[in-house]
């Protein structure tokens, strides 16, 4: 990664249209959700609201069940109980792929990508996946418009010089540079970052910053991470998960400085 | 089970209705117009105990297969070829000694040290690779079914059933009136009924030595994460050959049974296959309760089926699995 | 998914992707075929030169409709990670369907309907067989796939023979002809064999096409990651499903061929020893790209056809073959699990010396 990343894709028209409509709801609204495995309570009663465009940081310690939270919201696993609204729509029962559909998008702790196909063949199906015609038989044309966005995007993420390596053959940041693409695709208005900082160098790290405070503000973000220096800088307000619970939630100085939350995490990194 | 019944009142209503429905047709005398209707009660209780001591022959061979799919995740495609195996040795041998019952001893230890070598030779070096160990099993099976075939011709066997099983034995349940207006009682074979009790027992001791004893406790781990029973250092090879060993045996074993009941012939090996397969699927994976369950739904519904629908019985056979697998991929009772 | 393992890997035999195939004009891709490409091409077209009517009808013919079938689990399993033993089940659906529809000798059950509608409606009704054999079988792991389509394979062997009304159970359909068409009668050997070899070539390309295509990308994205498909927005079901239906339409035109080819059906056509020899032939093969099945179809209608001689010839009865096939399999399974494509790929590495992955040059073997 050289220069900061200045990322301005557009939402195509037709998304952008019915982004002004939507409305003043809520981008994601979870009530009461609790997730169960067996006896096991992973997420008890959980309360949660973000606003559109908001950024949001969602903290605790390992087992907190920040994953589990991420994984009811995108679907993954279905809520035992509670409701969730996306944008207003109830989607407590769908699938994942709807979900995506209607603008969620997610990166992992660990990099789900497709490392037998090249770069820019992950991210033209990520393209792809929110687009109309998935199950065309057709190979695109020079000139189709998601081709031209997925070189765009690739351009955008600095991925354009090794877009046709295998992704296998990828060094570890630009897989992760990578992973955040595929959740730029699309229209998203909504992207849960999942530990994005993982095992990223110094250098790195600030380059994450970078990227995530400059996404349009029409994409609002969640961002779980251990790393408080990132989350600190890049979330407006955080959320402190523990044992399944939302325990706390504040503006980021008000969390840094408050007792329980230094008590339950001394030394959690934080100078 | 409560929490079970909880969450699904409407099915337990409809199961529960079901489940007195059967007993009054079983055990009350059927008055003169259902007769009519539905033919005599005596075929209905036939049809009914041909298909209990039916769905206990699948049982045996399908409680091994459930238990080699459900821990090592291998379908075992030669798991007929083992049944029809088991039976012809079974045959030679009781046709040697004459001895019926020993006869079971000889095959469950003689297949299942097949099974250790097929354990030992085939799958530990192909460990992980599900596809490539099912597609070894096919070929195995593809040969084998060929070199019985060239070693004991393409006729049936039947294996004689013991003098002191032969005959009929007498089951309290009225299966209709003779003419004195008397009630009339089912008999049925000995030796069916007592291949039935056998199963029931043997199924029992099953459950008990999976879900009380230690190496039962390590089995059930392996079978709902085979790599975290790896990683807690106990010696998963020996299980898995203790675990494929005795599901060979028993599907050998098996082999007699049927051997007794029907016949041992060319085309047996798929049939038994195939109906392990369905058991499976619809009991669900890795269950003995779950193999049970199929089991006896399986041969109820095959027995049903050629009595009172002969076109369709096997469509009767498949609707069930299309059922359950469009409704509960998992199986009756496997885990989600 | 382990299934997933051994499936993985069936990529475009270039590094092009569906992609950057967009900046390809509509000329440059035949640049790309290799020679021996247009070498096997030319000696297929001009076989009936060299080659005697039984080979071109009962060899050739054979090879390529087998092959048809396989290559329509080759598409499922390389690229879809499904192995589905029903694609003989729905084959031979086509096949009855064009007994119970055209003209055979069964006049009481057979509707005479023209070629020109029979033909079609087969293909359809195959189609929505091989469809919601897919729908039952892709909501679970892969292993279960292999278990279920044995199961359905099954069920339509039984179902066949039981049932007299439509299927004419046991003895099924005799005299079966293909229409003459253009005053050529296509049961003659080479016009049979010019349209088993049209039909397979035609499969060939449509499966390459669709592999590069926006789906084929799909469908091995969904093999290789589903959950990542799933949240990228696809509807991992609906793909596999889709898989199946493209799948079965080319197992329905082989379906079609192969009874015009022995002018009959049974029950025993799509028995599970049927069964079992497509997916023989499918591994034997290789299932990694597409010309596989059509390799172990070849192979395994020579052995077929030849292997009783040569049994006879060394003393054992000609009835054995079963035997031969089954320990060849085996040996292939062990020792090259990517059939006899992975063998060539392997041997032709160690000729050409392979490129050293760090310092990019050639090094000697």
């Amino acid at each position: 990664m050289n220069a900061p990343v200045n990322i301005s894709v557009p939402p195509p028209r037709s998304v952008a249209d019915r982004l002004s409509s939507t409305g003043t709801g809520n981008a994601l609204e979870l009530r009461g959700v609790t997730r169960m495995f067996g006896a096991l309570a992973a997420l008890t009663d959980v309360t949660l609201t973000v606003k559109p465009g908001e950024r949001r940081g969602v903290l605790g310690s390992n087992g907190a069940g920040k994953t589990t939270l991420f994984n009811c919201v995108t679907g993954d696993f279905l809520a035992t109980s509670g409701t969730i609204r996306l944008f207003g729509e109830d989607v407590t029962n769908f699938p994942p792929h709807e979900r995506v559909r209607r603008g969620l998008r997610r990166t992992y702790q660990i990099s789900l990508l497709f490392g037998g196909l090249s770069v820019i063949d992950n991210i033209y199906l990520a393209c792809r996946g929110v687009s109309r015609a998935r199950f065309s038989l057709l190979r695109p044309r020079r000139d189709d418009a998601l081709v031209q966005s997925t070189l765009e995007l690739t351009e955008a993420v600095h991925l354009h010089d090794v877009r046709d390596t295998l992704v296998a053959e990828l060094s570890y940041g630009q897989q992760r540079q990578l992973e955040i693409a595929l959740a730029l695709a699309g229209a998203p208005r909504l992207i849960l970052f999942d530990e994005p900082a993982a095992g990223l160098s110094p250098t790195e790290r600030s380059e994450l910053i970078e990227i995530l405070i400059n996404l349009p503000r029409h994409i609002g973000f969640i961002i779980i991470e251990h790393d408080m220096d990132v989350a600190l800088r890049v979330a407006e307000s955080v959320s402190m998960m523990h044992n399944g619970r939302i325990f706390k939630e504040g503006l980021p100085s008000e969390i840094e400085s408050d007792p329980e939350v230094q008590e339950l995490y001394l030394g959690a990194g934080h100078e | 089970m409560t929490s079970l019944v909880q969450r699904n009142p409407g099915w337990t209503i409809v199961l529960a209705l079901l489940g007195a429905v059967l007993l009054w047709l079983i055990v009350a005398p059927w008055p003169a117009g259902m007769e009519d209707m539905f033919g005599r009660k005596r075929i209905f209780l036939n049809a009914l105990f041909n298909g209990i001591t039916l769905g206990a022959l699948y049982f045996l061979v399908a409680s091994g297969f459930t238990l080699i799919f459900g821990l090592m995740k291998n379908v075992n495609m030669a798991h007929g070829s083992l049944y029809l195996f088991g039976g012809y040795i079974g045959y030679e041998f009781a046709e040697a000694t004459g001895m019926w019952l020993l006869a079971f001893v000889f095959v469950f230890v003689f297949v299942g040290l097949l099974g250790i070598i097929l354990q030992f030779v085939v799958f530990r070096r192909m460990e992980g690779e599900d596809l490539r160990q099912t597609l070894v099993t096919i070929g195995l099976s593809v040969v084998l079914a060929d070199l019985m075939l060239w070693a004991w011709g393409g006729q049936s066997y039947q294996i004689l059933t013991p003098d002191w099983l032969s005959g009929p034995v007498t089951i309290p349940l009225v299966s209709g009136t003779n003419r004195a207006g008397e009630a009339v009682y089912l008999t049925y074979p000995a030796v069916r009924i007592a291949i039935l009790l056998a199963s029931i027992a043997l199924g029992v001791l099953m459950w008990l030595a999976l879900n009380r004893t230690r190496i039962g406790m390590l089995i059930r781990a392996g079978v709902d994460d085979r790599d975290m029973l790896a990683a807690s250092g106990v010696r998963v090879q020996y299980v898995f050959i203790l675990v494929f060993a005795f599901g060979a045996g028993l599907a050998g074993a098996a082999g007699i049974v049927g051997g007794t009941f029907q016949s041992i012939a060319p085309g047996e090996d798929v049939r038994f296959l195939l109906a392990s397969l369905v058991v499976v699927i619809v009991g669900g994976m890795g269950s003995i309760l779950g193999a049970a369950l199929g089991a006896l739904l399986i041969g109820l519904a095959e027995q049903f089926g050629s009595v009172y629908m002969p076109t369709y019985s096997v469509v009767l056979t498949f609707m069930i699995m299309a059922f359950v697998l469009a409704f509960r991929p998992q199986g009756l009772l496997g885990r989600g | 998914m382990a299934v997933g393992d051994q499936t993985r890997g069936a990529r475009p035999a270039t590094a092009a992707s569906a992609v950057g195939s967009a900046s390809e004009t509509a000329g440059n891709w035949l640049v790309n075929i290799p020679a021996s490409y247009w070498i096997v091409g030319l000696v297929l077209v001009f076989m009936p030169a060299i080659a005697s009517g039984f080979v071109l009808y009962q060899i050739l013919g054979w090879a390529f409709i087998l092959g048809m079938i396989a290559l329509s689990l080759m598409f499922l399993a390389g690229y879809g990670g499904m192995v589905s033993l029903a694609q003989m089940s729905v084959a031979a659906l086509a096949g009855y369907m064009v007994a119970i529809l055209g003209t055979s000798g069964v006049h009481a059950i057979s509707l005479g309907w023209p070629w020109w509608l029979y033909v079609p409606v087969a293909i359809i009704i195959a189609a929505i067989f091989g469809t919601l054999t897919g729908a039952l079988a892709v909501r679970t792991e892969g292993i279960y796939t292999i278990m279920i389509t044995l199961a359905i394979a099954a069920a339509f062997f039984y179902f066949t023979r039981q049932n007299y009304a439509i299927f004419n159970g046991y003895s099924g359909f005799a005299s079966i002809f293909p229409p003459e068409l253009f005053g050529v009668d296509w049961r003659r050997p080479i016009p049979f064999y010019y349209l088993t070899l049209f039909c397979a070539a035609g499969s060939y390309l449509a499966v390459l096409y669709v592999a590069r295509s926006p789906f084929g990308l799909a469908l091995q994205g969904v093999r290789d990651n589903p959950r990542r498909m799933a949240a990228l927005g696809f509807n991992v079901v609906a793909h596999r499903i889709a898989a199946y239906t493209f799948a079965s339409v080319i197992a329905a035109i082989a379906g079609i061929l192969l009874v015009w080819q022995n002018a009959q059906i049974s029950p025993g056509t799509a028995g599970i020893p049927a069964v079992i020899d497509i997916l023989v032939i499918a591994i034997v093969g290789g299932i990694k790209r597409p010309i596989g099945p059509f390799i172990g179809a070849l192979i395994y209608v020579v052995l077929r056809t030849y292997s009783p001689d040569v049994l006879e010839g060394f003393g054992l009865s000609g009835e054995r073959f079963k035997t031969l096939i089954g320990l060849g399999f085996l040996a292939v399974v062990f020792w090259s699990p990517d059939g006899i494509l992975g063998l060539w790929n392997r041997y032709r590495d160690r000729l050409r010396g392979k490129t050293d992955p760090l310092l990019g040059e050639k090094e000697r073997p």
